[in-house]
């Protein structure tokens, strides 16, 4: 009977084990003089998994095709200039960033949420649009010669290095795959896949499905704004060009699409190619873009599911022939 | 007193409505596909800057008139539509919702870069000689483009309004907007009908993208603010109507060069992208829509 037990235990700890050990040991990666580009790619790639994330959770299992991932991360690096210039510390400005953006999504719900499918997408895409002339007007914190075009410097972060940087870029990556686990075994995450298979058979069997979407539209919006927020304590710089670009919603999508939309693996796997991608790139400027635009179009026509679908229709497919042959 | 006011409001208004003729014409093609496909061709932006670099590259290296260089470039740019229906967009729309929407957003950062590459980010702007300086309308004088792209909007509006009411594709495109499946069981080949539809939108792009590098500089990414004016257009003027959707461009125009006469120049772009966001929300159908 021991012997018995000792042999389950270990498989299940193993499952446990991995994840643990692997973030410890990404954790330490700062600590042993890990070189400090690969901390910097490794610090995008968190705060890019967590964007994803989030992204996935909108467009892949809430119906929610958000074009404006933009707004939230710029609205986030704007609170944190806001606060770090009013002497509070930063990660007040990180969590201020999530409560503005999750705010932002709240109060944009409302009229965005009667918009249907490809009205909501481009309904949100003016969104950003919108707010970089927002900021081209509104200077908050400073004289005459900050803000508007010229943007702001990030006060208060004088003492960190990237090795913070990493830590909070690394913490907010595995709040994101958590909590992803979390929203789809709950009651939301099974009310957000009825609404995202027919939003009206899901409202008809009971499922509110306004207070659902703007739940996930919530919880994504904080967590991507917190996200937008590291990401500029770590430029230590934002202007209104380059917070409210569309730059970000390439990043979501590629990454997203890539990987498989509406699985959770798809964003890991993706972020980890787009990662890859910009390191390998970084050289050739619009010509990375351009791989990156073809690799888009290329994915969505020949893998629609991106590689973790496609890999799991292949397993899927080997195991029942497997099943097949070792049942006859 | 008032009739200061009215005389200085005259000039908002004349530039506000000859500049709502560009975005009309802008928006004609947009209005073409998202009325037929329901797609919104994100790329359509970038499609009309692609032309404008085009005619530029015609009029710097052997000096061909812009608007002549349409002759060359309005039949590329319909292979070039056809193209992207045929063999791209008509794959997408089996495959889910959102697919035709990510290939056309891969398409456009595609020609964001090629642009980039080919002519480098640096503003460019097209040039000839009968479009420089102004021409007086009653008390105001406004830049010839201008006109011109006014004129140019009516032209291509009439033509296409005519086509889609007379011509047998333009009655096919019609018919595979308002019924698919219907279409299809009266004979008509839809697959063929909406590679034709992308095609004449697309060369309304080209068109649009020679009025546009006249009337204004441009850079690679240029296109993407244009499409959600464009997008605006559309929704303002509703769906699959090429009357309403002029009429849509000039209300946009005189929302934005009144708004920049009341409320500063800054201010005039974030007042156009607030009423296209409200009319969304309010009127998806669109203001004239059904």
């Amino acid at each position: 009977m021991d012997v018995d037990r000792n042999m389950k235990v270990p498989i299940n700890q193993l499952k446990l084990m991995l994840p643990v050990v692997l973030v410890a040991v990404l954790a330490i990666f700062p600590i042993i003089g890990t070189p400090r580009v690969w901390l910097l790619y490794l610090f995008l790639f968190f705060v890019y998994l967590t964007m994803a994330n989030m992204w996935n959770l909108l467009a892949g299992y809430s119906g929610l095709t958000f074009l404006g991932p933009g707004a939230l991360i710029g609205l986030a690096g704007y609170t944190l200039v806001i606060v770090t210039w009013n002497d509070l510390p930063f990660y007040l400005g990180i969590i201020g960033g999530g409560i503005v953006a999750a705010a932002f999504a709240a109060l944009i719900a409302v009229p965005t949420f009667r918009m249907r499918g490809i009205y909501f997408a481009i309904g949100t895409l003016v969104v950003p649009e919108a707010l970089r002339y927002v900021f081209y007007l509104w200077k908050p914190v400073g004289g005459e010669m900050q803000g508007g075009g010229a943007g702001y410097m990030i006060k208060g972060i004088g003492g960190l290095s990237l090795t913070e940087f990493y830590w909070l870029a690394l913490a907010i990556g595995i709040v994101s795959i958590f909590l992803m686990r979390i929203i789809l075994r709950s009651k939301l995450g099974l009310g957000l896949a009825a609404i995202h298979d027919s939003d009206r058979a899901a409202a008809s069997s009971g499922v509110d499905v306004f207070r659902l979407k703007l739940y996930a539209f919530v919880i994504a919006a904080f967590v991507t704004g917190a996200a937008g927020a590291i990401f500029y304590i770590y430029q230590g710089y934002i202007a209104p060009v380059s917070a409210f670009n569309i730059r970000w919603l390439m990043i979501c999508l590629l990454a997203t699409v890539i990987g498989g939309i509406g699985t959770e693996e798809g964003p890991i796997v993706g972020t980890i190619i787009v990662v890859f991608l910009h390191f390998l790139l970084a050289r050739y400027g619009a010509l990375s873009l351009l791989i990156q635009g073809a690799i888009l179009v290329v994915i969505m026509l020949l893998v629609p599911e991106g590689i973790v679908g496609l890999v799991r229709r292949k397993t899927r497919n080997y195991q029942s022939l497997l099943q097949l042959a070792t049942r006859r | 007193m008032t009739v200061e006011v009215l005389s200085g409001l005259y000039r908002p208004i004349i530039m506000g409505v000859l500049l709502g003729g560009l975005y009309a014409l802008i928006a004609l093609g947009l209005s073409i596909v998202f009325g037929v496909m329901k797609l919104i061709n994100v790329a359509h932006g970038d499609l009309m800057i692609f032309g404008a670099y085009f005619a530029y590259a015609l009029m710097t290296t052997w000096g061909i008139d812009p608007i002549l260089s349409l002759t060359m470039g309005i039949p590329l740019w319909f292979g070039l539509g056809f193209a992207i229906q045929k063999y791209v967009m008509s794959r997408a729309f089996g495959i889910s919702m959102e697919a035709p929407l990510i290939i056309a957003f891969g398409i456009s950062l595609i020609l964001q870069s090629l642009t980039q590459i080919i002519w480098s980010p640096y503003s460019r702007g097209l040039e000839a000689s009968y479009a420089l300086g102004g021409i007086s309308l009653g008390i105001t004088s406004v830049p010839k483009t201008y006109l011109l792209s006014f004129i140019a909007a009516l032209v291509v509006m009439l033509v296409l309004r005519e086509f889609l009411r007379r011509s047998y594709l333009g009655k096919a495109i019609v018919a595979a907007s308002q019924d698919k499946r219907g279409a299809e069981l009266v004979g008509i080949n839809t697959g063929r009908v909406y590679a034709f539809a992308f095609a004449i939108a697309m060369a309304t792009a080209a068109i649009a993208g020679v009025f546009f590098g006249l009337t204004f500089p441009f850079t690679p990414t240029s296109g993407v603010g244009f499409l959600i004016i464009a997008f605006g257009v559309i929704i303002i003027g509703g769906l699959g109507s090429m009357l309403g959707t002029f009429i849509g461009g000039i209300v946009l125009g005189l929302t934005q060069t009144l708004s920049g006469y009341f409320l500063g120049a800054a201010a005039q772009m974030l007042f156009v992208y607030l009423i296209v966001f409200v009319v969304l929300a309010v009127r998806p159908q669109g203001m004239f829509g059904r």
